[in-house]
């Protein structure tokens, strides 16, 4: 029979996952459930991660935001400290009995392409803290996906945290995205800007990021260049679309055909600059 | 694994192996059936309960997870005075039921919305309410009446 235990503290839990290979981590469940109930995965034990009170909860440091791994993403997706890109990321995953199960560590270690925290995290350039019995090092969210389900996380590793930098919490952000209805959908596309206004309502910074266009969720780094600087009018914008729909690399699976995926990113991406920007120039 | 937890005001402690479903512990062990299944994946809301006052769903929850916790069912909503409770009153009244079957996961979330949002506009819960699927109403009737049961427990019409 399959054991489940609750660690109290981060150390207890990787002793647990280092004397149980075949053990796992386990946050809110709701995706390791799916896949147990499918007799897809029988981990033994699971780690119970989400009652370790260090994982918990929003906290402020002098570097920004740091955000622990078995937060809820209800909590996320009402937290006005939070930049609107990543509040409207986990206000749009599945429900409210989903996101009040769901934790943001396990939205990322699940590493799905269409994860919904992913690319506003990716925009955000936050910074995933990883702790194992070796030691502690930190990885940018960009550089944490190797492919679909695969991730420079080693079996002994935990997410404990996501840290936000302050620089990062101003300025104007957006998430868009798309699926088959509305409320309870898996992205077929979506879309996360960040922008920051400088002198003469010109864009200063600005960092765009897409989902489930590609094998890991992509920086659209050439569609930010060509808005870098501009005045962000309505050519520079169908510019940056049509570049968002060339440096992506979608495929055809059971939610969209990757010729769908590649004529709506240009309308996702207007939409988040639009608003966005409206942001942006507000807090300016 | 000895699972230990408050199930609608009553002590529980039950023997469960420790990956078993809540929804099977509640149905099966427990003998509640109040609570549905649908999909089994949690995309139809028919299995909400409530845990620590948070809809969730039952399907997805291991067993484990209502450890120490303080849970609602279907079974717990009314008082136990023999009446039913004003949200069951108005899906009555609105014949916001038709097969039933997402009943039940419908007045879970509505309870959960209505305890903090006592005056909930028409898209607050539809927002609320996204997580659970109806085959049969359309929806329109279950949101008159949730917001019919929002109206009496302010205290502003009797039923
Ligand atoms: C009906 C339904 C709708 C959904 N809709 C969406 C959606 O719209 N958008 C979306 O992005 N996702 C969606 N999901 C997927 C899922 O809910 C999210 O990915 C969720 O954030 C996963 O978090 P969790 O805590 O439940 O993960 P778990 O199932 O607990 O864990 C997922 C994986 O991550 C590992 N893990 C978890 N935490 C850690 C950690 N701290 N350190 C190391 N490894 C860890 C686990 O071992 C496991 O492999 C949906 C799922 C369902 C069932
Ligand atoms: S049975 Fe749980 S959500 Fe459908
Ligand atoms: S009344 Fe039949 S599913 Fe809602």
């Amino acid at each position: 029979m399959t054991d489940y235990i609750f660690p109290s503290t981060i150390e207890e839990a990787l002793q647990a996952r280092v004397a149980a290979p075949e053990g796992r981590f386990i946050g809110g469940g709701t995706d390791l459930m799916v896949l147990m109930a499918a007799d897809m995965l029988s981990p033994d034990p699971l780690i119970d991660i989400s009652r370790i009170p260090e994982l918990r909860g929003i906290r402020e440091t002098e570097e920004g935001l740091e955000i622990g791994a078995a937060t809820p993403l209800a909590e996320l997706a009402s937290d006005p400290r939070l930049p609107s890109v990543l509040v409207q990321g986990a206000a749009s995953v599945g429900s409210l009995q989903i996101r009040n199960l769901a934790t943001v560590g396990g939205n990322i270690c699940n590493a799905s392409p269409c994860g919904d925290t992913i690319t506003p995290l990716i925009v955000l350039e936050g910074e995933l803290v990883l702790i194992s019995p070796a030691g502690r090092r930190e990885v940018a969210v960009a550089e944490f996906f190797t492919g679909p389900k695969k991730t420079v996380l080693n079996q002994d590793e935990l997410l404990a945290g996501i840290k936000i930098p302050r620089k990062n919490l101003s300025g104007g952000s957006s998430f868009k995205k798309i699926g088959q209805r509305n409320g309870q959908i898996i992205s077929q596309v979506n879309v996360a800007v960040w922008v920051k206004v400088k002198a003469g309502r010109k864009v200063g910074e600005i960092r765009a990021a897409a989902g489930s266009v590609g094998p890991v969720p992509i920086p659209l780094l050439k569609a930010a260049a060509t808005l870098k600087g501009s005045g962000m009018t309505p050519g520079i914008i169908a510019d940056a679309a049509r570049l968002a729909s060339i440096e992506i690399s979608p495929i055809s699976d059971v939610r969209a055909t990757a010729d769908y995926r590649r004529s709506v990113i240009g309308t996702l991406l207007t939409d988040a600059l639009a608003e966005a920007w409206a942001e942006a120039e507000g807090n300016n | 694994m000895l699972i230990e937890f408050n199930c609608n005001g009553k002590d529980v402690s039950i023997e469960a192996p420790p990956q078993t479903r809540a929804l099977d512990l509640i149905r099966d062990q427990l003998g509640m059936t109040g609570t549905k299944e649908g999909c089994g994946r949690g995309e139809c809301g028919a299995c909400t309960i409530l845990l620590d006052g948070r809809p969730v769903n039952a399907c997805l929850l291991p067993a484990a997870k209502l450890q120490g916790c303080e849970v609602m069912t279907i079974e717990g909503v009314s008082d136990g005075s023999g009446g039913l409770h004003p949200i069951q009153e108005s899906f009555l009244d609105q014949g916001a039921v038709q097969c039933g079957y997402c009943t039940p996961g419908m007045i879970m979330s509505a309870r959960a919305l209505l305890e903090s949002n006592p005056d909930p506009t028409e898209n607050e819960i539809e927002e609320a309410l996204a997580g659970n699927i109806c085959r049969c109403t359309g929806y329109g009737m279950i949101i008159r009446a949730v917001l019919q049961a929002a109206k009496v427990l302010r205290g502003e019409r009797k039923r």
